[in-house]
């Protein structure tokens, strides 16, 4: 397997293969100040949890740097992401929609209490029809032989993936490495 | 009845996470899904929560949401005649 792009993205930091792009915002805040300053076409970013925030911004800026041809409909590439806590975050802030005495239980946080919407979401913006999976596990390296058996599996047309790892534990706690890596 | 319309707009704004926008964006009288703001359905259950949260309206027959969500303007109007808070 053959990695092309790389980023990695900390509530304070941004490196997109190996250069640090300077942001002026950090947490949460820096998520929408990269939004606006790279995509900026999407207004239900707005509406996105904060880890499909970050997974979206995280996408966006692989595949600005990789330069392709966007947004036509393919069955080749898959998008497969992982992290320790699910959708953590979200929960939490749904679950004080339904607390004790303050029972409104919020639609628009609940549609996101399942971390496999960032890779939905993902795969909707890319128009990508093939595999989009995300797997609850312990460790990042965990994910390794998921992607190959992915991208190797008998009759697949994959031949490139959108992988990673994409936590969000709150709006300044977060962490994000995706990779854009190819089957041969 | 404006007071209240500045109000609510305020409050969709927040409510449906409308970060570039402000109350003055937002044409009392335009159409609210669709056209206009263009709002889905997750948004439409957001309303009917706001309306219960802030206003203690509970819209029991999902047959009036149709005309009680058509715009801004209506949707203070119908607060006006049946909020409890």
């Amino acid at each position: 397997m053959r990695i092309t792009h790389e980023i990695e993205i900390t509530p304070t930091a941004v490196i997109l293969d190996g250069q640090t792009l300077t942001q002026t915002e950090t947490g949460e805040k820096m998520l929408i100040e990269l939004y606006r300053q790279y995509a900026n076409d999407y207004p239900k970013f707005f509406k996105l949890d904060t880890l499909s925030r970050l997974g979206f911004i995280a996408a966006e800026l692989l595949l600005k740097a990789e330069g392709a041809t966007r947004f036509v409909p393919t069955e080749d590439r898959a998008v497969i992401l992982a992290n320790r806590s699910a959708s953590i975050k979200n929960d939490t802030d749904y679950l004080e929609t339904i607390s004790e005495g303050n029972y409104y239980p919020s639609p628009a946080l609940f549609v996101y209490t399942l971390p496999n919407i960032v890779t939905g979401e993902i795969a909707i913006r890319n128009k990508y029809l093939a595999e989009t999976a995300f797997y609850v596990l312990d460790k990042p390296e965990q994910l390794t032989p998921i992607i190959e058996t992915t991208l190797n599996a008998e009759h697949s047309e994959l031949n490139s993936a959108i992988v990673g790892w994409c936590e969000c534990n709150n709006a300044n706690s977060f962490y994000a490495k995706l990779q854009i890596i190819w089957k041969n | 009845m404006e007071e209240l319309i500045e109000q609510l707009k305020q409050q969709i704004i927040e409510a449906l996470n409308f970060e570039d926008m402000t109350p003055a964006d937002i044409d009392a009288n335009a159409p609210l899904f669709g056209e206009g703001l263009g709002l889905d359905s997750i948004d439409a259950l957001e309303l009917i929560m706001l309306l219960d949260r802030e206003y203690g309206i509970k819209l029991a027959d999902p047959k009036s949401g149709k005309e009680v969500f058509r715009s801004v303007r209506s949707m203070a109007e119908y607060i006006q005649k049946n909020r409890t808070k």
